[in-house]
């Protein structure tokens, strides 16, 4: 008999048009390699948008959390479209709010301050995986906590 | 001649392949370095969400198609949302034709850099040739 582990599947902006896509992008890839690499996967967003037959059939399995870059929401909207509700949904403009004095800048490039603002983001994230799969209290899937992840 | 003296730039977002994330390297490579006034890049997402003006402007201006692995989402999005494709760049050819390996996803290294370089000199090619209407 084969146990399948817990996962959950991260659908994140891929936001080509604007840095808070990028930040979604790096946000989500921290979660993936430093904070709970056990517990989630990623999904490609455009494949999965384009017909992904193995994201769908993942998604509509496994519980999703979007990450958005702006109000558009295209992660979310496509993934209540072709596989169900998101157990969670992150908008990094949303988050931004709580940051008035920091202005982003270069879409392909994040400055200091940039990264710091990523480095939350992808906290939040790993917070909702936590809640997600019902273990909300531990940060960090392999100990490490986002400020000690390597840029 | 494209209208308005612009071209749609649209690439993979390379979320889980290292081939993706060249892509998209090169391609902010033309839309910041090599061509920012004639190369316009639209974000692939909203095409599929629904988002009206992303539709509209792949349909009134030029497309040029660039992806990361045989899927070739970039180049179905564009034609489900009828596109007009004048370009098209598939980059793991490019990467075997210049023997070039990216190192990961998030971090591409000293040769994802070299063939994004290399990539974006043929995306910058391609708007200029189709800009000229050749």
């Amino acid at each position: 008999m084969s146990i399948v582990k817990n996962k959950v599947g991260i659908v994140s902006c891929s936001g080509e048009e604007i840095p808070e896509g990028t930040i979604s992008r790096i946000a989500t890839r921290i979660v993936l390699e430093k904070l709970r690499p056990e517990e989630t996967v990623t999904i490609c967003l455009p494949l999965f948008l384009a017909g992904g037959e193995g994201e769908r059939a993942f998604a509509r399995v496994f519980p999703t959390i979007t990450v958005d870059g702006c109000e558009k929401r295209c992660a979310e909207i496509g993934t209540k479209k072709y596989s169900g509700r998101p157990a969670a949904t992150i908008v990094v403009t949303d988050i931004l709010k709580k940051y008035p004095n920091l202005k982003l800048g270069h879409r392909d490039e994040l400055s200091a301050e940039e990264w710091e603002f990523t480095e939350n983001v992808a906290e939040e994230l790993a917070m909702k995986v936590g809640e997600v799969l019902g273990n909300g209290k531990e940060l960090g899937g392999n100990g490490e906590t986002c400020q000690k992840a390597e840029r | 001649m494209s209208e308005g003296g612009k071209v749609v730039v649209l690439t993979c977002a390379g979320m889980d392949k290292a081939l993706g994330s060249v892509a998209r390297a090169s391609v902010f490579k033309v839309v910041e370095e090599l061509r920012p006034d004639k190369a316009k890049l639209v974000c692939l997402p909203p095409l599929l969400a629904g988002v009206a003006s992303h539709s509209k402007m792949i349909r009134s201006l030029p497309v040029i198609t660039v992806d990361g692995c045989a899927e070739r989402c970039a180049t179905k999005l564009a034609v489900k949302n009828r596109g007009r494709i004048r370009g098209r760049v598939l980059v793991p050819d490019s990467a075997k034709k210049h023997d070039l390996a990216p190192q990961s996803a998030s971090n591409i290294g000293l040769n994802g850099e070299k063939l994004a370089e290399i990539i974006a000199q043929e995306i910058a090619s391609i708007v200029d040739r189709v800009i000229q209407g050749r």
